[in-house]
């Protein structure tokens, strides 16, 4: 009963504090009739009796959760003063005037008082349960460090190729993945079970339950507790948290086996390749801009959808739509006005079979996050494509089977694009293979697979 | 006279009693058709639990997915393919004489294999101690990257710097219906729905005229497994692969009957809608919106079918690239369809070449002349493939992925502890070699490496989940969040294993 009482403190607190505010405003509404005294007074007395509540439920906890007296010594004595600062004022405020305390001073100004008062205590209550880096974990690392706040660096493990062998273990593999995934707990402003990870002494020091290291990642406390169901209440980090991936438990764990080393490189300590290979920077293609874009109302792709075109979330974790005009081969340049409710949201166009002419290209320049576009097999010449150019995410054109017959030096001034397929259309197959130094491919096509003597030789 | 009385009395009274029980069902079920309704769609819709769902589909309404079981879906994260061309090579060709080169198998040709490698091992047919059996084929470094490719293939090594090698991919089936079933549907027992079939299931498919899942077959057979290896398992059916054949209807029965015309079969086909819709409008019951989407779907399929398998169409200069032979059932048809398809929108085809089983037992099964002439037959078509979706733009929307059931003993088959006819090697699931080529696939990549005969792996093994882990995830599903609720558990193609391998991803 006690235990639970004192777990209703975090609720009650809220009492004294609405009641507070109230105060304030009501002595803002009454700035020039000054009538409501009455009023004030009640409400001051409700928030001494709410405060008084609170400062008893709370010792409750403080007794029942086995806080120490230095961690909550001013919350406490805090909240007190606040609840007879209440009383005080109840008493000075209401017409009988019982007491008279600080004569001079005008109401405002001591209610303004007491909502500091109540507002200080509230944060120190707030640090207690939170802990006390809680309000600025979630600011940028700039300005935390104009607070003067040190930084764990948070960063994700990235090597690459040319560089991984050359990786210290411990210093830019190790504890890069603990600083992301376990030291938001383990360091020394929030010891959780005893166990600092931030730096070699502490991981070799171990936590409440003893050494976390071990010789064989098997018996190790640290690789164990990552390899634990998630359901388990000993699974660490806990639910809820960022959970390390499988290749960095791998790598920790391979880290041990080679007898969890603090100095020396990769090479050095002879671990395999294929333990980074996923840190590698993927090359992959990009299927939308890296970008948010608001999400396209429900309306407007029924809507176009009812038309025959499909429109594709291109994943759960974006807005970006991917837009199909497969099943709507009579697609017309006038159609294109139906696709202006999403053009932000469209990353990939699929036009391909349909039947656009030359002028899309100055509509398409509308669709900002264009990053796809296909206008294979249609009777484009291309006349004016060059509108496209400064579209900032476009990195594929598929042009083959169309008409197209601009000279291809155009597409050098287009910003991101990477690759032009331009098979079967009017161009010159011998033009360039590449442009810009190489970083935007065009593909002619046009493959053959000549006949060979053995393509008829049967055994 | 009194024994046919007596039996007639008795039908009455069974008539009279079964009217009875009709009339009064009838009665109760009219009397509450509100409450029953109700009953009905409160069952149908606590069978609408959104974990039962994959993550893709819980977002769509239950009947909406329903009266369109195809209509398309975000899946997890961005997929880097949208489509996947999968060639089944059914029987399991010999690795060791296509891509995985072993020297050292050829100084240790004819003698007895060692008994540390056959103790406790199963094979299909070797008796006895077999003997090791070198490489019947040439090998060189191909291409910028280097990877090997035998005389075997002199097309496909043109492309090889396009693909990624899978060369220590592991089974533990050595019989082809398990193995295939294990390959196709990750459990090499029945019931399970196929990758294709979970494809479309999370996906949907983007051309309404045309299946998602379709599967073309070569070689004279079907697969040993039976069509349970494009099967839908457990998810609804019509996920499962639609087969087309190369030659013929593409399609049984998806001709008119003589003497229907196309309107009359529209009209036909509209009254039985309308029939079905004041039911829908009745019993409230989806699956007869189903029926009514399935019956128009048919209708459209009946023109985009026949239009898209239809190779004949293509320039001579393609059709010459694959090698096709119109008319005849032929890989190199089904290659060029599947590239046909795929630019049709279609999400999954599914490729079965029959005839790889070279077991030395006869002339078509050795692996010095028959291989080489199923090799001839799959290598100009496969490579043209290659080239053909890359020169289109669409190599890198697709994935195409080619193996086997399991690989082939580096041991010459001794088939009743005798010598064979023609040389051979048995079923072998120890090691053998896949590969992946198309969107989001690192080129050139080679992963894995077996030991100096070929017999197991020794680096970088994957195993058939693994391989699942990897298509699923290129089609943009985290395989362990992908599943779906069936006797009471989640299931998913990859069961409880499965790692993505991330070594031959871009």
């Amino acid at each position: 009963m006690q235990q639970l009482l004192g777990r209703l403190h975090p609720l009650i607190v809220h009492l004294p504090i609405g009641f507070l505010i109230l105060v304030l405003l009501l002595q803002w509404y009454d700035r020039k009739a000054n009538e409501w005294h009455k009023v004030i007074a009640i409400v001051y007395f409700w928030a001494g009796i709410t405060a008084v509540l609170a400062c008893i439920t709370g010792y409750l906890q403080y007794q029942g959760e086995g806080y120490s007296y230095d961690s909550v010594k001013w919350h406490l004595w805090l909240g007190i003063i606040t609840a007879v600062f209440c009383f005080a004022m109840y008493l000075k405020i209401s017409p009988k005037k019982t007491v008279s305390f600080l004569v001079k001073a005008p109401i405002s100004i001591l209610s303004v008082i007491a909502f500091v008062l109540i507002s200080f205590t509230g944060h120190q209550g707030g640090n207690i349960t939170h802990g006390e880096a809680y309000l600025i974990e979630p600011l940028p690392n700039s300005v935390k460090s104009l607070l003067g706040f040190e930084i764990i660096e948070e960063k994700e493990l990235a090597l690459t190729e040319e560089n991984w062998e050359d990786a210290l273990v411990y210093e830019e593999v190790i504890q890069p993945i603990l600083n992301s995934k376990c030291v938001s707990c383990h360091n020394p402003k929030k010891d959780k079970g005893a166990l600092l990870l931030h730096s070699k002494e502490g991981i070799l020091k171990g936590g409440e339950s003893g050494a976390v290291l071990a010789s064989h990642s098997k018996e190790s406390e640290l690789y164990a507790r990552m390899v634990l169901p998630m359901e388990d209440d000993d699974h660490m980090p806990p639910e809820g948290k960022k959970q390390p991936s499988k290749e960095e438990i791998k790598l920790i764990s391979a880290w041990m086996d080679a007898g969890h080393p603090f100095e020396g490189t990769v090479k050095e300590i002879g671990l395999k390749k294929d333990l980074f290979i996923s840190f590698f920077p993927s090359t992959s293609y990009k299927s939308h801009p890296e970008l948010e874009v608001p999400e396209a109302s429900q309306d407007s792709i029924k809507s176009i959808e009812k038309y025959g075109i499909y429109l594709d979330p291109i994943s759960e974790s974006t807005h970006f739509l991917s837009v199909s005009c497969i099943n709507k081969p009579n697609f017309k340049d006038d159609d294109f006005d139906k696709l202006r409710p999403v053009r932000e949201q469209i990353a990939q166009l699929d036009l391909g079979g349909t039947q656009v002419t030359d002028a899309i290209f100055e509509k398409l320049t509308q669709f900002p996050n264009l990053s796809t576009l296909k206008l294979d097999n249609t009777g484009l010449t291309g006349n004016g494509i060059d509108a496209l150019k400064n579209l900032e995410y476009l990195h594929t054109i598929n042009l083959s089977g169309s008409l197209f017959d601009q000279p291809v030096d155009i597409f050098s001034s287009f910003k991101s694009l990477e690759k032009v397929y331009l098979f079967k259309t009017k161009v010159d197959k011998k033009g360039p293979k590449s442009l810009k130094d190489g970083q935007l491919i065009l593909d002619y096509g046009g493959y053959e697979l000549p006949p060979i003597p053995s393509d008829s030789i049967i055994y | 006279m009194k024994h046919h009385t007596d039996i007639v009395n008795r039908l009455l009274r069974e008539k009279l009693e079964r009217e009875t029980q009709a009339k009064t069902r009838r009665h109760f079920i009219k009397s509450c058709a509100q409450g029953m309704g109700g009953l009905a769609l409160s069952s149908i819709f606590m069978g609408c639990d959104p974990l039962q769902k994959p993550k893709a589909i819980a977002q769509n309404s239950f009947t909406e997915r329903d009266l369109n079981p195809l209509a398309t879906l975000a899946p997890h994260y961005g997929p880097k393919v949208k489509s996947v061309i999968y060639l089944h090579m059914a029987g399991a060709p010999s690795q060791l004489e296509m891509f995985d080169y072993k020297p050292q198998l050829q100084k240790y040709h004819g003698q007895d294999c060692p008994q540390s490698l056959l103790e406790g091992k199963k094979f299909a047919f070797i008796k006895g101690t077999p003997k090791l059996m070198g490489p019947q084929a040439e090998f060189k470094q191909e291409g910028e990257s280097g990877n090997w490719v035998s005389n075997f293939l002199p097309h496909f090594k043109k492309v090889v710097d396009e693909v990624a090698f899978l060369k220590a991919v592991h089974t533990d089936q050595f019989n082809h219906g398990p193995a295939q079933l294990f390959m196709h549907t990750g459990s090499p027992r029945l019931g399970r729905p196929s990758i294709g079939a979970w494809a479309t299931y999370g996906l949907g498919s983007e051309n309404q005229n045309l299946p998602g899942f379709v599967v073309l077959t070569s070689g004279g057979n079907t697969p040993d497994a039976g069509k349970s290896v494009w099967g839908s398992g457990f998810l609804p059916s019509v996920y499962q692969g639609v087969q087309c054949r190369s030659k013929g209807d593409p399609v049984l029965y998806i001709e008119d009957p003589d003497g229907i015309s196309r309107n009359l079969k529209k009209s036909t086909i509209d009254a039985i809608n309308k029939i079905n819709k004041e039911e829908y409008a009745k019993y409230a019951d989806p699956e007869i919106l189903a029926r009514i989407n399935q019956y128009e779907m048919a209708y459209r399929m009946q023109i985009a079918v026949p239009e898209v398998m239809n190779i004949n169409n293509e320039p001579e200069h393609i059709k010459q690239m694959y090698g096709v032979e119109p008319g005849k059932e032929s890989f190199a048809n089904n290659c060029l369809l599947a590239r046909k398809l795929v630019e049709d929108g279609v999400r999954f085809v599914q490729l079965f070449d029959w005839g790889w089983d070279t077991h030395g037992n006869v002339r078509e099964g050795s692996i010095d002349l028959g291989l080489r002439n199923k090799c001839r037959e799959i290598d100009r078509p496969m490579t043209a493939l290659i080239m053909d979706l890359k020169q289109r733009g669409l190599l890198e929307d697709t994935l195409i992925v080619w193996g086997g059931e399991f690989g082939r003993t580096p041991m010459q088959e001794n088939r009743g502890n005798k010598e064979m006819a023609y040389k051979g090697r048995d079923h072998h699931g120890d090691a053998f070699t896949m590969w992946m080529a198309g969107g989001g696939i690192k080129k050139g990549a080679s992963q894995g490496a077996t030991d100096d005969i070929g017999f197991s792996g020794i680096e970088g093994r994957v195993s058939v989940h693994d391989v699942h882990a990897t298509i699923l995830h290129l089609l943009g599903f985290n395989h362990e969040e992908f599943t779906f609720d069936f006797q009471g558990r989640p299931f998913r193609l990859t069961d409880v294993e499965g790692e993505i391998i991330k070594e031959i991803l871009a």
